[in-house]
């Protein structure tokens, strides 16, 4: 199974976290909750419904860091009973993104770290230079978001006219 | 602050050639407790030594085998060693001029402490 992403660049340093680290789900996203890359999704919805809830605990995760700890926690982990899931933030020149990995008995906590902050220096070191763009409006960051689905999922995209994007491919 | 693995880490690290030692959980390949030389990256030596010690176990046991006692990978430029009991791998990294025996024999007398 192959890594899907919005961004030619993510491509090579996810496969190679996911090769590595043998993990079920992996997620590549902004911190406004576009995606960029992924493995191991077959829904739009479920890819949507995982950035959201990503971007939302790395929100509040990073903001009782500060509270707490004078800075935002960068790292979290939980442990269910038979998948444990593992939230980071890589950190670029351009920006931050937020990358989320749920894995089994496959893997480890101590292996996805470890690959992990390998994926973070390659992602570093092949991140292009933020374009310069308008500010992020409400309209433009739906517009980026149906059209990051569609390049994963192999979709047209919407019309900027503001058509429906589609959200769900059939269950 | 002390831990119980210190005496056997003192014990290991003592050995000629050896460059570290690890006490890693088997599951979550977490270092426990580490002794080790400048410019060995325990954590990455832990999460991957205790992923191996894993699927050797569970090859083991597949197989018929029954408990993995010791574990050696030999490579180019020295060798690791672990032992594990209890979720919780010993593992050793040694230079190629470490004597093995010795390090297998004081490994083996650890893993009692693996508790």
């Amino acid at each position: 199974m192959r890594t899907h992403a919005a961004e030619p660049w993510v491509e090579a340093p996810l496969q190679r976290f996911v090769d590595d680290a043998r993990v079920l789900f992996a997620l590549l996203l902004h911190p406004s909750g576009q995606v960029l890359g992924q493995f191991g999704f077959t829904r739009a919805v479920d890819v949507m419904a995982a950035c959201a809830l990503a971007a939302g605990i790395h929100a509040s995760a990073g903001q009782l860091g500060r509270e707490l700890d004078g800075q935002p926690f960068r790292e979290l982990y939980h442990a269910g009973r038979d998948r444990q899931i593992f939230i980071g933030e890589v950190r670029t020149a351009r920006e931050s993104f937020i990358f989320l990995t749920a894995f089994g008995d496959e893997s480890s906590l101590g292996l996805v770290r470890v690959f992990f902050a390998e994926m973070s220096t390659r992602l570093a070191q092949v991140v292009p230079p933020k374009a310069d763009g308008p500010p992020l409006a409400a309209a433009s960051l739906e517009r980026d978001l149906a059209r990051s689905l569609a390049a994963l999922f192999g979709r047209a995209p919407t019309p900027p006219d503001g058509g429906a994007a589609p959200a769900s491919s059939p269950s | 602050m002390s831990s119980p693995f210190e005496d056997v880490l003192a014990t290991l690290i003592r050995q000629r050639g050896v460059l570290g030692c690890i006490v890693v959980g088997e599951s979550d390949g977490i270092v426990v407790d580490a002794n080790v030389q400048v410019g060995v990256a325990e954590a990455v030596v832990a999460a991957l030594a205790a992923a191996l010690f894993r699927r050797a176990r569970l090859s083991s046991q597949s197989a018929g085998l029954g408990r993995v006692t010791f574990l050696q990978l030999e490579a180019e430029k020295g060798h690791v060693c672990a032992v594990g009991r209890e979720g919780l791998v010993l593992v050793t990294l040694a230079e190629p001029r470490a004597h093995i025996g010795l390090i297998r024999g004081a490994m083996l007398q650890s893993v009692e402490a693996l508790t």
